[in-house]
């Protein structure tokens, strides 16, 4: 398996502020990896540095196996969160001037988008997408680089958009996933998970959550429940109506119940809990 | 895999362009200005702009009325002959701004009276008797005496005219803005939601430009006198009525130009496109008289003249609310009609919208992140 | 009495917005409206809240200073700041200044804004933002909270915030409704409204949803035959296939899985795709 992309141990500070701190990254050929954390955890500094817009103060950056350079970066697709494309041109004059600028594809097929006389603005956020991922995969990009890629459109939308991110790893490409939408985290094959600059969890979803556990009250009257555990200081999520508490135990949660009637049953964290516990271990379960 | 060489094809200048023309072609504001903007120059600086006056308009009163005014030189042209005038009713005249020249005919002196406040008429009446005088035309040789501004100085005459800038500038643009900003931060919607009426959001909203628009004013007025020396010579409420009812027609078109646009940039461009006319067209610079006639109604049209035509006859020659109850009255109907326009299409924008009228409220941003 | 709509449609000219939409918000509880990105999820909201008249159909909601709306996009004024950000909100709904801080106290402290409280809506994250628009419309106690994509593209953190303070107000015993494109939030929901292209796919408890899901669901490890594409789609690194009938797919291959809500979401989706071919997404 090829290593499309790789950050070794690198560090970037901006003044005296760290950024990113001794941090390991690798996309291989054919898969989608999955890049997350709160904000200003360092993942927009991290993408910068792969693609050799800032040079690291320590550690490696190889981008198809070279420092990254210009060269290299024409071998990327790269769709940010704004989606790179005029809202008033059509999808197919914004290919035109895409291929027209960055020289490629010349002469390629014209893309053949249904309501192609609607300017982007005009297209509904599905089709936007999809308009930038085909712009993106225009020049056969080796790596491509994904910001929040199925946000806001609906699950079958989303299930289409991937297949397309899907195919072209299936060809060999690499894709590099940023997002802050968990399910969307799901569908990569692995993840990076980082907070304050560092990587505090990597691995395949199961291996992320691993034993974490969370704690499920269902409980005859819940909202009597939900102002016990907030004057015990304990956050808890409602579910339906039910009460989720992640990072606890069932003993902690009965203590701080009290008296109120209610079923308790202890069970397996989610990503987004257990993402939680990691990134701001004060955030979930008790904040006394 | 990649193609690093680039093929044929248009260099990357050229899609720039191609690009920008594709833009520029679907941005209609824009259009529109580059089209309006050349066609408004050419018509002022072909038509309008000039400080030449061919004709100036004369009352001849007095006993000896008739023998002048029948052998009236040009550029006076006969306006009116009052056989049995006085003196004061001639300066009365100039006053109230019937015409810019009087000429009082008596056997023992003719006078001829200017309005100052009418700088290029009278600036041009005094080259004219000049030259007559020169000429050895008629033997009468008469007094000649310009009111309202004797130093014909310029600032006397442009200060009142700054003063209505100021408040068409205020109450277009900057009212427009305001409210623009409502929308364009997405928070009209909140605004129709929550238990306010939508008169206490419109009131709301524009007092403040109101007041700022009244103190700037007074500001301007107040420098003009004590720093500049501009007189004030006549009532300051009647001042202060016509600029109120001025400043609710620039209000009321701010308010409107808002419901048309959806952001501040837009705002701007219909703002700048309902400005420049006024500027150029009012007689703040160029005398109306001056003006081809076929481009003189436009500024006839225009609220902006009016009230310059009130304040430089309150601050220079103290006209009295008879002489300007004209354009009072233009002011006040117009302002009826784009206060009451404004106001519907404002409520629009706050009240329920109906499904058929969707675009009032419509520039909700799509979900930041 | 709870508040809701009943068979309500819009029409913006020929565009038909919304087609007879019914959905009952109960108080104390969560019902999220989920769609994507034209689904008239927004425009439904709208009607509940009224800045927008349906052509048929009834609307029940509370008046006007009961009903708490926080639009798409945080709704904070950007040149104002935190404070008063919510000065404004309490004084348009007759809270006293007071009462507002006292109110607003508690859940600025909690998700870390007290410190930022002098500084301008347009200055803070987008997270940030978005959990000040939902305290605003919380602030007064509304009987009726609505709230257009509180969490749409906000971090993780922000968004359990945001879930905290949701959970606060039904506690609290208000109606809420939500509009979401996050299936993963839906799911926490009581009730579930499911919208595409202005009509109802599905709707009642998640869990219901999952259940009346028809046929069987499989997850293969390589891609269907073309003649399936209509009833699969991508999931991870392996393929799901939708059989509508309980009876082995002529397809063998493959593992039946539990189906989540994701699932029945596309699969509501797929079944209207294919008894009414329309323009895709």
């Amino acid at each position: 398996m090829t290593v499309l992309a790789r950050a070794c141990a690198v560090s970037r500070s901006f003044g005296s502020f760290l950024a990113v701190d001794r941090v390991d990254l690798e996309v291989e050929q054919g898969e989608v990896v999955g890049l997350l954390g709160a904000n200003g955890a360092g993942k927009t500094t991290v993408i910068r540095l792969l693609l050799g817009l800032l040079a690291p103060n320590l550690g490696e950056v190889a981008l198809f196996g070279e420092p990254p350079s210009a060269r290299t970066r024409r071998r990327l697709g790269y769709v940010p969160q704004g989606l790179g494309l005029y809202d008033d041109l059509t999808p197919a004059e914004n290919l035109h001037f895409a291929r027209s600028v960055f020289g490629t594809n010349i002469g390629g097929q014209d893309v053949v988008v249904a309501d192609s006389r609607l300017t982007v603005g005009e297209l509904p956020l599905g089709r936007q997408r999809q308009a930038a991922f085909t712009e993106a995969l225009d020049h056969d990009p080796d790596l491509l680089v994904l910001d929040e890629p199925t946000s806001g459109v609906s699950p079958l939308a989303a299930a289409r958009l991937w297949e397309t991110i899907r195919d072209a790893t299936d060809a060999g490409a690499g894709a590099l996933v940023t997002t802050h939408n968990l399910e969307e985290a799901e569908q990569c094959d692995r993840l990076v998970v980082m907070a304050g600059g560092r990587v505090v969890a990597a691995g395949t979803v199961d291996h992320i959550v691993g034993r974490a556990r969370s704690v499920v009250v269902d409980a005859d009257e819940w909202t009597a429940a939900f102002a016990a555990l907030q004057r015990a200081g304990i956050r808890a999520a409602l579910v339906g109506t039910t009460l989720r508490i992640p990072s606890s135990t069932a003993t902690v949660v009965r203590g701080a119940l009290g008296g109120i009637g209610a079923r308790l049953q202890e069970v397996p964290a989610t990503l987004e809990e257990r993402f939680l516990e990691l990134v701001a271990p004060s955030a979930g379960g008790s904040d006394t | 895999m990649n193609s690093m060489e680039r093929t044929r094809g248009e260099p990357a200048v050229l899609a720039m362009v191609v690009k920008e023309l594709r833009q520029l072609k679907r941005d209609r504001r824009t259009l529109a200005m580059m089209v309006f903007l050349p066609v408004l120059l050419i018509v002022v600086f072909g038509y309008a702009a000039s400080f030449t006056v061919t004709k100036i308009p004369t009352t001849v009163v007095g006993p000896d009325a008739p023998a002048v005014a029948a052998h009236l030189p040009p550029p006076f042209s006969l306006s009116r002959v009052l056989a049995h005038g006085t003196e004061a009713e001639a300066v009365a005249v100039l006053r109230d701004g019937d015409t810019p020249a009087a000429v009082f005919a008596a056997r023992a002196q003719t006078r001829v009276l200017l309005d100052g406040s009418s700088l290029f008429t009278a600036q041009a009446a005094l080259r004219s008797l000049a030259r007559l005088e020169g000429s050895g035309h008629v033997g009468l040789r008469p007094v000649v005496q310009v009111l309202f501004n004797p130093g014909l100085k310029t600032s006397d005459v442009m200060v009142p005219g700054l003063a209505a800038l100021i408040l068409l500038f205020i109450g277009t643009v900057i009212t427009s803005l305001g409210v623009v900003r409502e929308r364009q931060s997405g928070t009209l919607e909140q605004l129709a939601v929550m238990p306010l009426r939508p008169t206490d959001v419109y009131l709301g909203k524009i007092a403040p430009y109101f007041a700022v628009g009244v103190l700037d004013m007074v500001i301007v007025v107040a420098a003009g006198v004590g720093l500049f020396g501009v007189p004030f010579a006549g009532s300051i409420a009647l001042f202060a009525l016509g600029a109120v009812l001025f400043l609710f027609v620039a209000l009321g078109v701010g308010v409107l130009i808002s419901s048309l646009s959806q952001n501040q940039g837009q705002a701007i461009q219909l703002a700048l496109m309902v400005l420049l006319p006024q500027i150029m067209l009012s007689g703040l610079i160029f005398p109306l008289s001056s003006m081809a006639p076929g481009v003189r109604w436009i500024g006839y049209v225009l609220p902006l003249t009016y009230f310059v035509e009130i304040a430089r006859g309150v601050m220079l020659r103290g006209a009295p609310i008879g002489a300007l109850w004209r354009p009072l009255l233009y002011l006040a109907l117009l302002g009826a009609v784009v206060v009451g326009l404004a106001t519907l299409r404002f409520r629009r924008m706050l009240s329920p919208a109906h499904p058929r009228r969707r675009s009032d409220r419509t520039s909700v941003p799509k979900p930041a992140t | 009495m709870s508040w809701g709509v009943s068979e309500v449609g819009v029409r913006f000219g020929r565009v038909r917005a919304l087609d007879g939409v019914s959905m009952d918000v109960a108080d104390g509880q969560v019902t999220a409206v989920v769609g994507g990105d034209g689904s008239g999820k927004s425009t439904l909201l709208h009607v509940i809240v009224g800045l927008l008249d349906a052509n048929v159909g009834e609307v029940r909601r509370p008046p006007p200073h009961q009903v708490g709306y926080s639009a798409a996009g945080s709704g904070i004024y950007p040149d104002l700041s935190v404070e008063e950000n919510l000065l404004f909100s309490a004084a348009a709904y007759g809270l006293s200044p007071a009462d507002a801080r006292a109110r607003a106290e508690p859940f600025l402290d909690r998700m870390d804004l007290t410190g930022a409280r002098h500084r301008l809506g347009g200055q803070l994250s987008g997270g940030m933002r978005q959990k000040l628009g939902v305290v605003r419309a919380m602030l007064h106690r509304p009987a009726l909270l609505v709230l257009d994509e509180p969490t749409t593209g906000i971090d993780p953190v922000s968004r359990a915030d945001a879930w905290w303070l949701i959970s606060l107000a039904a506690a609290e015993g208000a109606a809420v409704v939500l509009a979401t494109t996050y299936v993963e939030e839906a799911q926490r929901a009581a009730s579930v409204l499911l919208l595409e292209n202005g009509r109802v796919l599905a709707s009642g408890p998640p869990a219901d949803i999952v259940e009346g899901l028809p046929g069987e669901v499989r997850s293969l490890s390589s891609r269907p035959p073309a003649g399936e594409a209509a009833r699969s789609w991508r999931r991870g690194r392996s393929w799901r296939l939708w059989s509508p009938e309980r009876e082995p797919s002529q397809v063998d291959e493959g593992e039946p899985v539990v189906p989540d809500l994701n699932d029945a979401v596309v699969v509501a989706s797929l079944r209207r795709d294919l008894a009414e071919p329309s323009g895709a997404e």
